[in-house]
């Protein structure tokens, strides 16, 4: 409580520290462990480059990948997941990640016939994907902890476009945004 | 008062002993880890570096290696292809920095495993590689084996991971 003889903080002061600094300190630092905790280990801020994902996400979108996306599930067909290169060490994220949609599942058979993926034999409805594609490829089998990856932008040919079978444990997350 | 200031003198003198000591005398894990740097180092060059840099630079990226290092390098969109001893590396090398008009590489999220013995070691990595004066740039996993010989970590084998298979 402020007497009334007591005299008035300047209004810089109260605009940079507030009225009561101990507070605003506590505050700050509340703020500053809950983003730290958040960008951290929980929403971890990308930035997308590359064409390959073309048209969902383009060059150079900023966006999130939810690494608890996966706790009680694991990842579903058609999710757009971040699959992480070489392991960090400790607690660091990794650098450089690829984005990519899931549509082969474990156990399942992916091929590309007349530019449609097939699932076990079957074509898969994809309507995300808006460019031509002439894509032939054979059936390859997923492990029982292996998840078919591949880009939106089909456009691109088949041996120039990063595409295949990424392990579970390489699985990041799934985008947020 | 005097024995706390004595004993924060104590502690502070006692941690800056031992960042000298990892300074002066570092460990398997952290000269390996300089290898790796220094090797990207080397291998970078930029488009207004003559060619006499160029070709002390191609010179020094064979000292990385062993005489019987291999190289293996199989990436999507790439042709696959295998390196065998300095000479073909040496080659290879002298071949790259003539034709490109320049070169960036980085290895990111180092790790490194030093072997029971401390004479071999193993590095996985990124490889973040820009050609030219493009923004584009190609990025790989890679994995390293070195070995000691004469005191020093030398590369005997670098290959490509295939992230996705």
């Amino acid at each position: 409580m402020q007497s009334a003889n007591e005299p008035r903080p300047h209004w810089l002061r109260v605009l940079l520290i507030g009225r009561r600094p101990k507070v605003t300190l506590l505050r700050a630092a509340v703020l500053g462990v809950t983003c730290f905790v958040t960008f951290k280990f929980i929403l971890l801020p990308i930035r997308i480059e590359g064409i390959s994902m073309l048209p969902t996400y383009h060059d150079h979108q900023i966006n999130c990948v939810n690494r608890l996306a996966y706790l009680r599930h694991e990842p579903q067909r058609g999710d757009i997941v971040s699959v992480r290169l070489s392991k960090p060490e400790g607690i660091a994220n990794p650098s450089i990640m690829f984005m990519k949609r899931i549509i082969g599942l474990p156990g399942e058979t992916v091929s590309f016939h007349n530019g449609h993926a097939c699932i076990n034999g079957q074509p898969l409805d994809e309507p995300y994907v808006k460019s031509s594609c002439d894509w032939e490829h054979q059936p390859i089998q997923c492990g029982p902890t292996q998840y078919y990856v591949v880009g939106d932008n089909r456009s691109m040919a088949f041996n120039f476009h990063t595409q295949g079978r990424a392990e579970r444990d390489r699985i990041i997350g799934k985008l947020f945004l | 008062m005097k024995t706390a200031f004595r004993l924060a003198f104590l502690a502070a003198a006692a941690v800056l002993g031992f960042w000298l000591w990892t300074i002066f005398f570092p460990g398997p894990e952290k000269l390996v880890l300089r290898k790796i740097s220094s090797l990207a180092t080397t291998a970078t060059f930029s488009a207004s570096d003559s060619n006499i840099t160029r070709a002390a630079k191609a010179g020094n990226l064979v000292g990385y290696f062993t005489t019987d290092a291999q190289i293996i390098f199989d990436a999507p969109g790439q042709a696959a292809r295998t390196l065998s001893g300095r000479d073909e590396i040496r080659e290879a090398a002298y071949g790259g920095f003539a034709s490109l008009p320049a070169l960036k590489v980085q290895f990111l999220d180092v790790t490194v495993r030093i072997g029971t013995d401390k004479q071999t070691a193993d590095v996985n990595c990124t490889a973040r590689v820009m050609a030219g004066d493009s923004k584009d740039y190609g990025v790989q996993e890679m994995h390293f084996q070195l070995k000691k010989v004469d005191g020093s970590w030398l590369i005997s084998r670098a290959e490509t991971v295939k992230t996705l298979s």
